[in-house]
């Protein structure tokens, strides 16, 4: 609808944030007046149907079993970008690795030295990435050091954040101290690395917990299958990467090859698990995929990537377990690895943001039970009350 | 003094969005941009960084008890959401920052000059509720007026509604009047009505809502989820999982290592 | 009424939590739908035919309360011998003057009687006969001799009543209205159960009843049935005006209307107002309260005039301009469209938009001299220039246009001292909150200066046609830093005080008609009692009665209900312990209770007037209607009314079907303009516009705009324009939820969204099914959200009475999809060939008698009294 003129001039200042008050006038005072806009524009976690596109929302009938509000998603869709599920496998590596890291000390028996110095730098460029990742991916990154103004145990994010802030301490020093044959400094690399070996296990996998620790229909109702994924899934990729890297003994050609096999079976029986968690969780009965929790894992960019997360990962784990002649085979075990890595945490991601779309994944699964009513501590009463 | 809250009673809302423009209008809250959805008479469509009060309106094609609509089976539901600032938060008890506090009043408060824009909280509300806005970087949502409490005043939102749909008051004193509301209604012939979130008993998932409802429909109808749980209140389970798979990498790592020693010749 | 009047809908849902049946009579169903307890959706343009439907109900039933019908309304008055009603003439009444285009009405009057003043309505506008008289006074011929008490007497009010709405029944109801007969048997009951002398009912509405061509027949119709119910001047009762904006009912008070002076005095006509004896003959009435008029408008001319206003100089009533004929809005607008007018000022209005046929409201502002407009932001009448239809489309060009445009940035309502008098006649003081910013000035600032410097400008000048200015008192006392008059002493000059003293006066029964007090609006006198600004009064509900009357100030006199003698029977007691309101107080002598009596203060119930009696003797002690001639409510209107003294079920002036009831299809008095830029559709059955548009407002934006779609809180809330249609009409014409589609009349097409809602359903009348598309009619061009102008779709034709617009009925078309090219509207003629067959009016009836239908007719009546239905044609 647009004219021949521009606006006029004297709308020009109230069309910059559509708050209407004019500084000169009014006292900016309100809370939602700290608000720095740049452009009037909707938010973007629930898209709405934007004018003039000519997109068609249902009218207006509600009713029927399982009915919702013109289709509008319940939850908002996760603001994080891509960085996010980078992060889960840089950081899901580097904990990999860094746990590695501190067995091979303990138990390398000394003939698994290079191994060792490889996963200390592998843990603290991760750990270092990962924090670039994170800080990069936050709305005001100037107050990235907010994180640590807290101990909130309730919050995941907060323990990832001491978690990662501690391993990333301990794997810088004891990469920088790598190299040391003996000597104090020695015992103090070894001493870090062994801390960011014990912090590098729950970092493997708490990203996981992050995810269940939502509303988001898909993630929290794989909460008991999904740490299994993401941890299996970043012993897999912290193996695949050693795939990569030259250099290693038959010895250490040996438990690498062990470390990411094993991580890449558990990866896949973890997959199917959570699968069978997702689809159960609604009650529907429906098949999987048109199961509405289940749904984001068999279509769209979510479905195919996580098919090709299973696809890579049967790959990349027959090239592992077969005799790995040529450095070729290497090589491509460790790509495939790390690609399924990727495509398991973005498929996860995106599966996530799908489901928060989709109301019918929250209503469903709540009506079979699936919301508060699943805890212990819910009275029988309340369950028959709410599920009317 | 004791917590404060809301109780919404749609079965008096007009529909008159004059909380949504209050609201805006007192926390001097940006536009959201102008859309028109078909959506009944919502062009808002839901609550967000900058909507913190938002009319629902339902055109469902089924009678409302007591009233003949003329048009057979059809009614308008209308419904002023916000913030449900829940006695256990979702948003709350994810922040990493601490950024997100119960106020004295027991409501729920984001901190704009600690909240570094994580968007955690974002994913943990299930009510959709909390959002980050863009080009702000922080998280916002009701404040239940934290600035008007302080000076003892009632939240802009419920002193603008004309019909009284949305009283402010003492939790406790809220919860017998809306209990006193539904008896009248069901001895009127809505038997319908209910109260949606009044109480731990009726919502354990959020061990009752500061911000309650008297619904005569679904939830899910209202875009309310039926059965809303705080995530944390289901993390056991996840992390016990963390914990039996971190030791799994454990031993795994353990295994390997010995493993790639035993084979490792001379 | 929820929609449009939030904040008062409060008081309707507190009814109902009190157990209050709320029942809303709508096209669609709306907000207020939402929370009502029964919804009927009717035909736009129908509800005479239903209000109609229940007066038969309530007399075939009996279900009026007698007692009140018998004794407080003229229901047992006996009219002339000649008098013929609908029933006798297709729809038309007696005494249909073809010449003139419009009714004599001695055949309406009472039997005895020459004339019979009405207390409202016209007088003199076009001099009608009766309309100009003074008047019978009461006691030498409306009688008792012409009443029959028992109802009886074939030629009595309550019989021609009966037979006037015989054929109303629930039956046809269904047929024009589309309601179907349970339903409308359902408010019937529900209406009738809770009337009496127990229980109350109250009807509230708004434009969706005014503007029609019948629109004041609709208000009429709803008065007759409270009159029947015995609803009138009694609490929870009555009648209830919702007016459009905050102050409009202030508006008409003091007014800015063509026809009236302050107070609803009328205006005096050229022909009929050579003096001031003849104005006063032509408006008082011999008998009840009228008959004070004279002191009222010599009180006026002493406000207006000062010292300068003496008996001997007529008051300087040869000062106030006269009337010449209609100088109402579209008559005006159509006469700058021919450029007849060379100047105009729109103060805090937006006709391009609020008005009808933008078109044609752009065409006249193109023919002037100068245009002077005030507002907040720009609004479309200020860029009629360069924005709109025409120029877009390219068949204006801004630089043809020789319009010299003034701007005056409005100061807003928090800005400025003032009252707003609001739908229940009470006056509420805003003070100032802030000082206006830039060149913002109110309206008292600027017609204050202007006439200030008018005054200067003309001082030394000998022109006789400046001497009115000269002579105007302009001396209110100025303050703050831009001059600002003080508003409060516009308010005690509008109270009225004595001249000599200059002390205010208590109310308008101090006022004098020689000279001694002045007045600047009698209805408003009291308002600045004892030297109080009394509508600055903000005591709260806790601390007063329930009828709160020291919140504000109402006028008159701070009475919250009018008429209000009808609460109590004709003892002066109560009717109803549960009802009770005034009543007499036979040990003071004198009428008391919760609000200010509506009557003589001391006259007991048994007061009867004796023969001979004038003025306020007249007046006996079971008359509560003071302000009619005969102290009765009517039932039939005698005069006052120029279609008719009782309504009639006419159809719009475009309608999708003909008038079941009559072969008088329109109001045959009603306003048109036959212009190549206002073309009409055909009477009914239109082909080309086969459904009913009706036009609505949105609690989010007001009316043309001007004040919401700047706003960004308010235009994010409903951003577009949108039409509301059913799914079925969706289905048939392929309209997509939520798509675009043009909607186009004779006049204008547009473009809008879809909303496809069941709130909005297809009527079935017999066997016809009528769709009907609702529009809201907040869009225009500039602002922060824009639209196309719904307005611009209805043509120029409206009610004879108020010369209110037809914009809540008329017919239209749909198509989806956007306009392909530019919007267009008739700037010089149709934009489709039109279609004529159908006939608007009997032969020799309608606006246009001298061609009586678009095509010509073989054969017409000679005498008015005979005018018999045309042959059938169709």
């Amino acid at each position: 609808m647009s004219f021949l003129f521009p606006a006029d001039s004297s709308d020009r200042a109230q069309t910059r944030d559509g708050r209407n008050v004019d500084e000169k006038l009014g006292a900016l005072q309100g809370e939602g007046a700290h608000q720095d806009i740049r452009r009037a524009r909707i938010d973007s976690a629930f898209p709405l149907p934007e004018a003039g596109r000519g997109e068609k929302t249902a009218p207006t009938l509600q009713g029927g079993a399982t009915p919702d509000y013109y289709g509008q998603p319940l939850l908002k869709e996760t603001v994080w970008t891509w960085m996010i599920p980078a992060y889960f496998f840089v950081g899901g590596l580097a904990g990999a690795s860094s746990a590695f890291g501190g067995a091979v000390q303990l138990f390398g028996g000394g003939k698994l030295k290079r191994l060792e110095r490889q996963l200390r730098w592998v843990g603290a460029a991760g750990d270092m990435a990962s924090a670039a990742l994170l800080i990069a991916d936050l709305g005001r990154p100037a107050r990235f050091l907010n994180m640590l103004r807290v101990f909130r145990p309730t919050s995941p994010m907060n323990v990832g954040t001491w978690i990662l802030s501690g391993s990333g301490a301990c794997n810088t020093v004891s990469a920088l101290l790598a190299s040391q044959e003996r000597g104090p400094l020695k015992r103090i690399g070894d001493a870090a690395s062994l801390g960011a070996g014990v912090l590098g296990v729950p970092l493997a996998g708490y990203t996981a917990v992050l995810l269940s620790n939502t509303a988001v229909p898909v993630w929290q109702h794989a909460r008991r299958s999904l740490p299994l994924l993401f941890t299996a899934s970043s012993v897999s990729c912290a193996g695949a990467l050693m795939q990569l890297l030259p250099g290693h003994s038959p010895a250490e050609r040996r438990a690498v090859r062990l470390f990411a096999a094993a991580g890449m079976l558990a990866e896949l029986a973890a997959g199917v698990l959570l699968e069978r968690e997702a689809h159960l969780a609604s009650g529907s009965g429906l098949p999987a995929a048109t199961d509405p929790v289940a749904k984001p894992l068999h279509h769209g960019a979510s479905g195919a990537l996580w098919k090709a997360a299973k696809v890579l990962t049967v790959g990349a784990l027959a090239l592992t377990v077969m005799p790995q002649r040529r450095r070729t085979t290497r090589f491509t075990a460790g790509a495939l690895g790390l690609a399924a890595g990727l495509c398991t945490r973005f498929a996860i991601f995106h599966a996530g943001k799908k489901s928060a779309r989709d109301p019918q994944a929250s209503f469903q699964a709540q009506r079979a039970g699936m919301g508060a009513a699943e805890l212990a501590e819910a009275p029988r009463s309340f369950r028959l009350l709410v599920l009317r | 003094m004791g917590d404060k809250g809301f109780f919404t009673d749609t079965t008096v809302c007009i529909g008159c969005k004059a909380c949504e423009v209050a609201c805006k209008e007192w926390n001097q809250l940006p536009d959201d941009g102008f859309h028109f959805t078909g959506m009944s008479y919502d062009n808002t469509g839901h609550l967000g960084a900058s909507t913190w009060r938002h009319v629902a309106f339902v055109e469902r094609p089924a009678p409302l008890q007591q009233q003949d609509s003329g048009l057979g089976n059809f009614s308008w539901l209308l419904h002023s959401d916000v913030c449900k600032h829940c006695e256990r938060a979702g948003c709350l008890e994810a922040c990493p920052t601490g950024a997100i506090v119960r106020t004295e009043f027991g409501s729920v408060y984001v901190q704009p000059d600690v909240c570094n824009g994580c968007g955690y909280c974002v994913s943990a509300c299930p009510f959709g509720v909390i959002d980050r806005r863009a080009d702000d970087g922080r998280a916002w949502k009701c404040t239940l007026c934290y600035d008007r409490l302080k000076d003892d005043q009632t939240p802009a939102c419920a002193k603008a509604c004309p019909t009284s749909s949305i009283q402010f008051g003492d939790l406790a004193e809220l919860r017998e009047r809306a209990q006193e509301r539904v008896e009248k209604l069901h001895e009127g012939g809505v038997t319908d009505a209910y109260l949606y979130g009044e109480s731990a008993a009726s919502q354990p998932g959020t061990a009752g809502l500061h911000a309650f409802f008297l619904l005569v429909d679904k939830p899910e109808v209202y875009n309310l989820p039926p059965d809303p749980v705080v995530p944390t209140a289901k993390s056991k389970e996840a992390w016990r999982s963390m914990g039996l798979a971190g030791l799994g990498l454990a031993a795994l790592a353990v295994g390997a290592a010995l493993f790639g020693r035993a084979g490792g010749g001379a | 009424m929820a929609e449009c009047h939030p904040v008062g809908f409060r008081w309707v849902m507190e009814a109902k939590r009190r157990g209050a049946t709320i029942i809303h009579v709508d096209p669609r169903f709306t907000r207020t739908s939402a929370v009502a307890d029964l919804h009927v959706p009717i035909r736009a343009g129908t509800d005479i035919a239903f209000l109609g439907g229940i007066i038969r109900y309530i007399i075939e039933n009996e279900r009026y309360f007698k007692e009140y019908v018998v004794n407080y309304t003229n229901a047992p008055a006996v009219i002339k011998e000649g008098f013929k009603d609908a029933e006798d003439l297709s729809g038309m009444f007696s005494g249909w003057d073809m010449q003139e285009g419009y009714y004599k009405i001695q055949s309406w009057q009472y039997e005895g009687v020459e004339d019979v003043i009405a207390a409202a309505g016209h007088k003199e506008v076009f001099a009608q006969p009766g309309a100009g008289g003074p008047g019978e006074p009461r006691s030498e011929h409306i009688t008792f001799e012409h009443h029959d008490f028992s109802l009886q007497n074939p030629r009595c009010v309550f019989q021609i009543l009966k037979r006037h709405y015989a054929r109303y029944t629930p039956e046809m109801v269904e047929q024009i209205c589309g309601i179907p007969k349970e339903q409308f048997l359902k408010v019937a009951e529900a209406l009738c159960k809770n009337s009496g002398r127990e229980r109350t009912s109250a009807f509230c509405y708004a434009v969706g009843w005014t503007q029609h061509t019948v629109g004041v027949q609709y208000i009429r119709t709803a008065a007759i049935i409270q009159l029947l119910l015995g609803n009138i001047g009694r609490p929870g009762g009555g009648i209830m005006a919702l007016r459009g904006h905050a102050s409009i009912q202030g508006s008409t008070d003091i007014p800015t209307l063509f026809n009236l002076l302050p107070g609803y005095l009328p205006m005096p006509h050229a022909k009929h107002a050579k003096n001031l004896a003849d104005y006063t003959k032509s408006n008082e009435s011999g008998s009840a309260w009228w008959s004070e008029f004279p002191k009222y408008i010599v009180s006026l001319l002493k406000a207006y005039f000062g010292d300068a206003a003496r008996k001997e100089n007529d008051y300087l009533f040869d000062h106030l301009p006269r009337l010449t004929g209609n100088h109402s809005h579209m008559t005006t607008v159509a006469n700058m469209a021919d450029g007849k007018l060379q100047g105009y000022f729109v103060m805090g209005e937006n006709p391009v938009v609020g008005s009808v046929n933008g078109a044609l409201q752009r065409k006249g502002l193109r023919n002037l001299k100068w245009l002077v407009v005030r507002d907040f932001a720009l609004t479309e009448t200020a860029e009629f220039w360069r924005k709109g239809p025409e120029i877009e489309s390219g068949a204006v060009k801004p630089e043809d246009i020789q319009t010299e445009i003034f701007f005056f940035p409005a100061a807003s309502h928090t800005e400025k001292d003032g009252s707003y008098t609001n739908t229940q006649r009470m006056l509420q003081w805003h003070h100032k909150a802030v000082e206006p910013q830039g060149d913002c000035r109110s309206e008292l600032h600027f017609m204050f200066h202007l006439g200030k410097r008018l005054k200067a400008l003309y001082a030394d000048s000998k022109d006789p046609k400046d001497t009115p200015i000269q002579a105007l008192t302009w001396d209110y006392p100025t303050q703050g830093p831009h001059a600002d008059p003080d508003a409060e002493a516009v308010l005690f000059e509008i109270n009225g005080f004595s001249m000599g003293s200059r002390e205010p006066v208590s109310g308008y029964k101090e006022l004098k008609d020689d000279g001694s007090t002045a007045c600047g609006c009698w209805i408003y006198s009291g308002c600045y009692k004892d030297g109080q600004n009394q509508p600055a009064r903000r005591e709260p509900a806790m601390a007063q009665s329930w009828v709160a009357p020291e919140w504000g100030w109402a006028w008159p006199d701070n009475r919250r209900l009018l008429y209000n003698r009808a609460s109590a029977d004709l003892e002066g007691k109560p009717w109803s312990e549960r009802k009770k309101y005034v009543w007499w107080d036979a040990q003071k002598q004198k009428w008391t209770g919760f609000d200010e009596p509506d009557f003589i203060a001391d006259r007991p119930p048994s007061y009867r007037p004796e023969k001979g009696a004038e003025g306020l003797a007249t007046i006996s002690g079971i008359d509560p209607f003071i302000m009619q001639a005969d102290g009765k409510g009517w039932l039939f209107a005698p005069s006052g009314v120029l279609d008719g003294p009782l309504p009639t079920h006419y159809e719009p002036q475009e309608s999708p079907v003909p008038n079941l009831l009559y072969k008088q299809q329109c109001n045959p008095v009603r306003h048109e303009w036959r212009r190549k830029d206002n073309p009409y559709h055909r009477a009914w059955d239109d082909p080309r516009f086969p459904y009913v548009i009706t036009t609505f407002r949105l609690t989010e934006h007001h009316t043309g705009g001007g004040m919401t779609r700047w706003l960004s809180w308010l235009s994010e809330l409903q951003p577009e324009l949108f039409c509301e249609v059913s799914p079925e009409l969706a289905a048939q014409v392929g309209l997509q939820p939520g798509g675009w589609c043009t909607v186009t009349t004779a006049r204008a097409e547009i473009e809008c969204r879809v909303l496809v809602t069941e709130r909005i359903k297809p009527l079935r009348m017999g066997r016809r099914t009528v769709h009907q598309i609702g529009l809201p009619y907040h869009w225009g061009y500039v602002g922060r959200v824009t639209g196309d102008i719904v307005n611009d779709l209805i043509g120029f034709v409206s009610d004879p009475n108020v010369n209110i617009q037809e914009s809540k009925a008329l017919t239209g078309n749909i198509v989806p999809g956007r306009l392909s090219r530019n919007r267009r509207a008739a700037v010089d003629g149709p934009l489709v060939p039109l279609m004529n067959g159908h006939h608007r009016d009997l032969p020799g009836s309608g606006p246009h008698p001298e061609e009586p239908a678009q095509e010509k007719i073989e054969s017409m009546a000679k005498e008015p009294e005979k005018l018999l239905p045309a042959p059938e044609e169709e």
